[in-house]
């Protein structure tokens, strides 16, 4: 049970007020960190005993599905259809978008597989922005800085250099592609700050970032000649006969067939891993970030990076139940809200990055300043302080929020919202060079299945930045190498390696991955569900 | 929470009759009841357009549409999963609109049907976020792309007005293209033309160290 000041009483004591200072803080940094945030805690890592991470750290429950045996072999590939591709692209949201619009723009076939529909993913989800040096006062090298230092200067410095470089290019091709963005009276982007970032450098659409630029690229590669298989989740990668990957095996939902596709190169860009619920922490994730492509990936041999690292989004929706885990931007506390605990005080700067307010809150909570609201605890996020100081803003800027209020019967503008942190972001993923090559040859990975720019902490807003970035570099290289591959025999040969990898370390043979969707909506679990096909049991 | 019996609510999803508690949306009733929807499932957040349903409150004759993420069941409902309808036969490549006088004229190429409106309101009735659809579709029509791209800033392209639509207009792919247009012609911001520019003559070279 939540421990807490009850919600009600909370409520009560709770008084709006246009300003409330900051008392100096004795706990910060490293050991706020070590002391608090979920990453640190006790027993949630163990060493990987398969595969290219052997001996390396990282989470218990991603270890299971990274070290589970396949769902298929070869047997259930008989009689499958076979299906011929220059460019395979796994994952319909912003990165893979990008990635199939570059590798079209650069007169390759390209087929674009997605576990649901096209544009269902966490960019359309986004809200806050996209980080661009693009203000007079700031530059690429702020913005490089700014990113290393938030990732504790673990990040991999060519790719963040990279992004840097290349983000104000990145905004003109969505603007090139239809994408608007807010602008100011003079039609110049409008820009804010970052918790953690040392200018203003997030552009952004209202709070319908993701949305804007979801519905925009959706609607290009729809009329782009790319062939969208929808519906079709990716179950296992297909290898050539040097282990090179040549393309990927689908099971389509609609009809519980596989197919099989064979292509040049595969870009994966299938998301995160936030419907894994890492450490039991509610997600603001897409019901499809089952974390696939991570395990795919690392069958085929890709090297990963940072598997011990999440990030925990600060502001999830904690009450009411229903909308748990709901994400509100990060826009709202750069646009001046307090984040306050049952007695009203504030706790931190809210503006520190996202792994250190995180924490803050958690300590709250865990001390017994924060606000229990049945088996939910959180802390304030002072809505009705900004609209205060400065009435109006919410309402015109953050049109989201507002509709979010009227759903959980909370109106933003005179009751704060409870809020905890919840499960957003996965910080690490499949090593990649900068054109988002994984050391898997023939085998891409972009957007939050890789991993290396975002170091131990990623900041508001790189991430729509990185996967544009990102998906357009990798489409655009795979399509210009896509005449020097050609794969002989295209089996799911390397299955045979992991098995007896697997059998060695004497690791259960009966856990089957990827996970595919989240354990609430397992098909299996209902006979007459018109989905994908039964797993086989242990039992055979 | 309490799980017992005469604190669950009734519901009919897809002809099944289940029962979850009363504070649960469509889609995590039928999770709670032991359905695992998988179709039809995206964000949660009622921003992928993913869960259509068809509603109907208890002695209501009325069906509304609606997005099954956001719809709390409620005692004696019936809801009613949709698929999506079949993609829309509108398709156009912004590069081919030579430049922003030519915009009208290739829009009623692409959407010869907007001209058509019956002004039935099926589309206003059956937009979950509240747009004024029809009035967008008008707007567009006579050309006043800026002004209709506003009127579009929430649609999340759940094709529930392409399904009301006995005309065949496809309003919320007409409500893009009216956005798209705007931004692909219109937006020139001179702070990120000014650093694109900066950037070609190698102004800003990054250090690593």
């Amino acid at each position: 049970m939540a421990q807490g000041t009850p919600y009600a009483a909370a409520l009560a004591a709770y008084r709006p007020q246009a300003q409330r200072p900051l008392a100096p803080q004795t706990l910060s940094g490293e050991a706020l960190l070590k002391a608090f945030h979920p990453d640190y805690y006790a027993g949630s890592l163990a060493p990987l005993q398969v595969g290219p991470n052997q001996g390396e750290m990282c989470h218990r429950q991603l270890a299971q599905v990274l070290q589970a045996d396949a769902r298929i072999d070869e047997a259930d590939l008989a009689g499958a259809p076979v299906l011929e591709t220059g460019i395979l692209v796994i994952g319909g949201g912003g990165a893979g978008c990008a990635a199939a619009l570059a590798a079209r723009q650069a007169g390759a076939k390209v087929t674009l597989a997605t576990k649901l529909r096209l544009g269902d993913s966490n960019t359309v989800m986004a809200e806050g922005g996209i980080q661009a040096s693009i203000a007079p006062a700031d530059t690429p090298q702020q913005h490089y800085d700014d990113t290393m230092r938030a990732g504790r200067r673990l990040g991999d410095k060519r790719l963040v250099a990279r992004m840097a470089m290349e983000a104000p290019e990145v905004i003109r091709w969505l603007i090139q592609q239809g994408m608007q963005f807010d602008l100011d009276q003079y039609g110049d982007i409008l820009l804010r700050r970052a918790g953690g970032a040392s200018a203003e450098r997030v552009a952004y659409y209202r709070d319908y970032t993701g949305l804007e630029m979801m519905r925009v690229l959706r609607e290009s590669v729809l009329n782009s000649n790319i062939q969208v298989l929808d519906y079709s989740p990716a179950v296992e990668l297909l290898s050539n006969e040097l282990g090179h990957c040549a393309g990927a095996v689908l099971s389509s939902l609609k009809d519980c067939s596989y197919i099989m596709v064979k292509a040049k190169s595969v870009i994966l860009a299938t998301g995160g891993i936030g419907r894994m619920h890492i450490n039991g922490f509610p997600t603001s994730n897409h019901f499809g970030a089952t974390g696939d492509g991570l395990v795919l990936a690392y069958r085929l041999g890709a090297k990963l990076v940072d598997l011990d690292s999440y990030q925990y989004h600060p502001s999830g929706l904690a009450y009411p139940q229903h909308l748990a885990g709901s994400l509100i931007t990060e826009g709202v506390r750069s646009a001046g809200a307090y984040l306050l605990n049952a007695r009203g005080e504030r706790f931190i700067d809210e503006l520190k990055p996202r792994d250190q307010v995180s924490s803050a809150i958690l300590r709250e909570c865990a001390e017994g300043r924060g606000v229990a609201a049945g088996e939910a605890q959180g802390i304030w996020l002072d809505t009705p302080g900004v609209e205060l100081r400065q009435p109006g803003l919410l309402k015109e800027r953050f049109p989201k929020l507002v509709d979010l209020g009227k759903k959980s019967d909370v109106n933003p503008l005179t009751t704060p919202l409870l809020i905890y942190p919840t499960l957003h972001y996965q910080n690490g993923g499949a090593r990649i060079d900068e054109h988002g090559r994984s050391t898997a040859p023939g085998l891409y990975c972009v957007g939050e299945v890789s991993g290396g720019i975002h170091g131990k902490n990623r900041l508001m807003g790189n991430s729509l930045m990185d996967i544009i970035c990102f998906g357009r570099r990798a489409g655009a290289h795979a399509a210009e190498r896509c005449h020097l591959m050609s794969h002989k025999r295209v089996s799911l040969e390397h299955l045979s390696r992991v098995r007896r990898e697997l059998a060695l370390a004497e690791l259960p043979l009966d856990i089957k991955g990827p996970m595919l969707f989240p354990e609430c909506a397992k098909p299996e679990k209902d006979s007459d569900y018109d989905g994908l096909r039964r797993n086989r049991g242990p039992e055979g | 929470m309490s799980d017992t019996d005469d604190e669950l609510v009734r519901v009919t999803i897809n002809g099944k009759e289940i029962r979850a508690p009363g504070n649960l949306s469509t889609i995590q009733a039928l999770w709670f009841a032991g359905y695992p929807r998988v179709k039809g499932v995206g964000c949660l957040e009622g921003v992928c357009g993913s869960c259509r349903i068809l509603v109907r409150r208890k002695d209501s004759p009325e069906v509304a549409m609606a997005l099954g993420c956001q719809t709390l069941i409620e005692d004696g409902m019936e809801v009613h999963f949709l698929v999506f309808p079949t993609p829309t036969h509108h398709a156009y490549q912004l590069d081919e609109i030579a430049n922003s006088w030519e915009v009208q004229a290739q829009f009623h190429r692409i959407f010869p049907e907007a001209v058509h409106c019956r002004h039935c309101h099926g589309c206003d009735v059956s937009c979950p976020k509240g747009i004024e659809v029809e009035k967008g579709v008008e707007l567009a029509g006579k050309g006043r792309f800026r002004e209709a791209s506003e009127l579009f800033v929430a649609c999340v392209m759940c094709d529930f007005c392409m399904t009301a639509c006995p005309e065949h207009i496809a309003p919320n792919h007409l409500g893009l293209f009216a956005r798209r247009v705007t931004a692909y012609f219109h937006i020139r911001p001179s702070n990120l033309i000014s650093r694109l520019e900066e950037l070609r003559r190698n102004e800003h070279p990054i250090r690593t160290d």
